[in-house]
């Protein structure tokens, strides 16, 4: 079968979708001047059409698309995920644009520029291939260095979006040298064909250029997800940044760079190195300390969302370097619960949001006493986020905890567990800050709009999920 | 629906219903918290024999497993007393204190009764939350200090608990607390796995070298929480010992025992020098607090059945008589708005009452005979005798430096012969005696006859 039929049309159905209703946004954006404020509705439909294509989206069996997407559980679970981050940015997102009318901004774009880099995300979450993988990256990583700097007229933007364009070009460009070496060692850049390939090297040249390939796509990688030391560019630009697009680099890029981890190491080259565990364990120890120890002295929000980031994707470092068979659900679960954590926090913030320099910890004083509804949406969020129980945090610890303990990593558990004291630290300080009576926090506007109705959705679920584990745990899990 | 199972939902539903009454919150929450003591007293032979199991987490292999024993029946009596009293002495009227008052009864509830290792764990961290919120929201700047110290400290200890509990699930590969009880000192590393268990309820308790939070939390925390960390919560850590220690690692409980022992009973002389040279009568009380719970695990490390049954009175005893000596600090504090135990004297000529009710729990904590904590001392003193007869000789020094830093307390509050400054301090309501009279009730009840508790809770067979 040479040719796409209307069940392989459907499978790519998402894809599609995402085109042409980022397509159509740019059109409308530049013709229609009258359905400007139109385009918030748009956005959101074609994730929310694209979402349902996909839930009902066949399997294909085809050989054209299958040796580039893959059609499995893992993919379908991912596609789903990037959707609904893209449509919680994107409420997030009407929010901020309510906010800064100030500013004069085109909604346009930034809309078109997200729907792109969820659809990047997308085909991240699919690959089959380091080409799809590469394109993937690249889609994403180019939508979001534009929308760093997308108020032009902050200063403070401009240099996010400058540095993380440079450094986010370092990234890809080690990541593609280490494909171009891979490539050179096995003949292969399809994930399946990669394993037997590597076992079928026999000469020590190949060997290192293989190693050394895997090494850069690790590095490349490693950047993307922000683990130290290659974390660098994460809190200016988190800080740099407007507070949505934060939100969705904190979630997508983070969720993008583990999806590629689980498409590369955990299912294409399961076990083929034990070396490569050992690194990510090594890498996990300074990773952990050094992101929890810095948390604790950051005072602007974004910059500590931005380190209490890192040190969350240094936890997912467990299970990778576990490589067993419950790593792949642990990290699935540890993101979905993080997601909805990170999105509730932002969700706030968006709705506090003032200023350009964004919100500090100063200016959280005395939250409860105005609206106790958001301290509390913002206090079960750093809950789940400092993994207390009874939230659903502990279970999604306690589940990559054990993945650790049973390929034996008992040091990273122990690091793990004690970094959590200082990590309960920061996290619980915050929360106090909110529930001090001095403060003057002022609310320039009602809170009733669409980034309080996010709010609502992932408590929601937070809380649904901390009494019935049973129904997160079963999303991760394949039929 | 089960008796249980009842029994465990009503504080759950009850905290969330208190959040929708504006004024009447108190009196619906006392009522609530009302239902399960009477619950536990006249179906005591229902409760016992129900049991609950749902399959929480499949694929944790977590189960929501609730058997009420002998045991749990101790430790969830002792809850059920206290929490009524401390929802009529809160002075706030916000519902959602009542709300976590209400939820704190529910996560101790489950912690009391379950079975399953990996909901122990959750339990036992998830109780401190309650606590933690009414710290910082209605204490002051130095209560939310306390409140961080208190919640780090906790945390770090709970750390250890789920770093043992990971280490023995991989070993016998089920949470339960009955299959574990047979398998258990038979893994690998089993001696680490239970030093880890040990450090999670030292600091829970707190014994002596991990009690850094206890004074300042104890002393700035409002009335409420402060009643709450002292009767009940320190009771977790040694309800852990009883559960976790004894029925999973009985021998080396019995290898650890002479180190912990004169550790235990360093800690209550400890406290004792420690609330004698203090000058604040909050942190005096705090401390006699702490050096009497280091008793109860004097009483537990004496590893003979006779101590074990004096450890297990004396939580009772300890929740009562802690609770009704905050009680009447508050009290005091309220009139005389100060902690300073030398600035007010001869108090006895304007509050008669509140000094009759302050000197009953004073008496209570000395241990004189005729009281409570009598019967639950002497009968750790014997076990210890019959341990170590040095050890036991400095414990009973307690019974003496107890009564020099409590009749301290009432001699610089109460007596002498200086009439206070200033006038105008009125004496305590009925309402505030009424509160203390259970307290008072049960003070002589198993000072008096000892046996009509000891028998009903299973104590004595």
């Amino acid at each position: 079968m040479n040719y796409l039929n209307s069940a392989d049309l459907l499978f790519l159905s998402p894809w599609i979708i995402l085109l042409f209703g980022a397509l159509l946004i740019l059109l409308t954006d530049c013709f229609f001047e009258s359905c400007k404020n139109q385009l918030y509705g748009l956005t959101l439909l074609t994730f929310i059409l694209a979402f349902f294509f996909k839930i009902y989206a066949p399997h294909t069996e085809n050989i054209l698309l299958t040796n580039w997407i893959k059609s499995d559980f893992v993919s379908h679970f991912f596609t789903l995920f990037f959707l609904l981050i893209g449509f919680l940015s994107a409420c997030l997102a009407s929010t901020f644009f309510k906010k800064f009318e100030a500013e004069k901004l085109d909604q346009g774009e930034y809309y078109f520029l997200l729907i792109a880099a969820v659809f990047g995300l997308v085909l991240i979450g699919s690959s089959a291939d380091f080409l799809p993988l590469f394109l993937g990256l690249e889609t994403l990583s180019i939508s979001l260095y534009v929308l760093c700097g997308y108020v032009k007229r902050w200063n403070i933007s401009k240099e996010a979006a400058i540095k993380y364009f440079l450094l986010g070009s370092f990234g890809t460009a080690f990541f593609l040298y280490g494909v171009a070496l891979i490539y050179g060692a096995t003949g292969t850049l399809n994930f399946d064909a990669l394993l037997p390939a590597f076992q079928a090297i026999t000469g020590k040249p190949e060997k290192t250029l293989f190693f050394a390939g895997i090494s850069l796509v690790t590095l490349g990688l490693l950047f993307k997800a922000a683990i130290v030391p290659f974390h660098t560019w994460a809190p200016d630009v988190y800080e740099g940044s407007t507070t949505p697009v934060t939100a969705f680099m904190a979630t997508g890029t983070k969720i993008g760079a583990f999806a590629a981890f689980i498409r590369i190491f955990l299912e294409g080259l399961l076990h083929f190195s034990p070396l490569w565990n050992l690194a990510m364990a090594l890498l996990f120890v300074p990773a952990v300390i050094y992101a929890n120890l810095v948390a604790i002295r950051q005072i602007n929000l974004r910059r500590f969302f931005a380190y209490s980031g890192i040190s969350h994707s240094a936890f997912l470092l467990i299970p990778l370097a576990a490589s067993t068979k419950s790593s792949i659900s642990s990290i699935l679960l540890y993101l979905l619960v993080y997601v909805m954590a990170t999105f509730l926090a932002f969700a706030v913030l968006t709705i506090l949001d003032k200023e350009k320099r964004g919100l500090y910890l100063e200016d959280l004083k005395g939250l409860y006493f105005k609206s106790p509804l958001l301290a509390g949406f913002f206090t079960l969020s750093v809950l789940t986020l400092a993994g207390l129980p009874p939230t659903v945090g502990f279970l999604a610890k306690f589940y990559i905890f054990k993945a650790g303990w049973e390929s034996g990593l008992y040091f990273l558990v122990i690091v793990g567990l004690l970094t959590a004291i200082f990590s309960a630290f920061y996290y619980l300080r915050i929360m106090s800050k909110m529930f001090t009576k001095k403060g003057d926090i002022l609310f320039t506007s009602s809170y009733l709009n669409s980034s309080f109705f996010v709010a609502v959705i992932c408590a929601v679920l937070l809380i649904f999920s901390s009494i019935l584990p049973n129904f997160l745990f079963n999303a991760i899990y394949q039929k | 629906m089960s008796v249980l199972n009842l029994f465990i939902l009503i504080p759950f539903f009850g905290s969330f219903f208190a959040l929708f009454f504006k004024k009447s919150a108190k009196i619906f929450s006392f009522f609530i918290s009302l239902i399960p003591l009477y619950i536990l007293i006249f179906m005591k032979q229902t409760i016992l024999s129900d049991s609950v199991e749902y399959s929480w987490v499949k694929v944790l292999s977590i189960y929501f497993d609730l058997k009420v024993d002998d045991l749990s029946y101790i430790f969830l009596f002792t809850t059920c007393l206290i929490m009524p009293i401390v929802i009529l002495a809160a002075k706030e009227k916000e519902s959602f204190l009542f709300s976590l008052l209400l939820l704190f009864q529910g996560l101790l509830f489950v912690f009391f009764s379950t079975k399953d290792l990996a909901l122990f764990t959750i339990f036992f961290e998830a109780s401190l939350l309650p606590v933690f919120f009414i710290m910082i929201l209605w204490g002051g700047d130095e209560s939310k200090k306390a409140a961080i110290k208190f919640i780090v400290y906790m945390i770090a200890g709970s750390s250890f608990l789920v770093a043992a509990v990971l280490a023995l699930y991989f070993s016998a590969h089920s949470f339960n607390l009955d299959v574990l009880a047979k398998t258990a000192e038979g893994i690998p590393f089993a001696p680490f796995i239970f030093a880890a268990f040990t450090c999670a309820f030292i600091v829970k308790t707190p014994m002596f070298p991990f009690h850094g939070w206890l004074s300042d939390a104890y002393t700035e925390a409002p009335l409420t929480a402060t009643i709450l960390l002292s009767a009940l919560l320190s009771k977790l850590g040694i309800y852990g010992f009883f559960r976790v220690g004894l029925s999973l690692f009985p021998t080396f409980m019995e290898k650890v025992n002479p180190y912990l022992l004169p550790l235990a009973i360093f800690a209550v002389l400890y406290g004792a020098f420690a609330a004698w040279m203090s000058l604040d009568y909050k942190r005096l009380i705090s401390y006699s607090s702490f050096s009497h719970v280091n008793f109860i695990l004097a009483g537990l490390f004496t590893f003979n059945s006779t101590g074990h049954q004096g450890a297990l009175l004396q939580v009772l005893n300890h929740a009562v008589t802690t609770t009704g000596l905050f009680l009447v600090a508050s009290f005091l504090e309220e009139k005389i708005h100060s902690r300073q135990l030398f600035k007010h004297r001869g108090l006895l000529q304007m509050m008669p009452k509140l000094c009759w009710c302050s000197l009953i729990f004073v008496l209570a904590t000395i241990a004189l005979p005729g009281t409570n904590n009598f019967i639950g001392e002497i009968i750790i003193l014997f076990s210890v005798f019959q341990d170590n007869y040095l050890l036991a000789a400095c414990l009973a020094l307690n019974v003496i430096f107890s009564a020099i830093y409590m009749l301290r307390y009432m001699e610089l509050n109460f007596y002498g012969r200086e009439i206070p400054k200033e006038r105008g301090f009125t004496d305590i309501g009925n309402e505030q005696v009424f509160l203390l009279l259970p307290l008072m009730i049960i003070i002589f009840l198993i000072g008096i006859y000892p046996n009509i508790l000891l028998k009903n809770f299973g104590v004595i067979r």
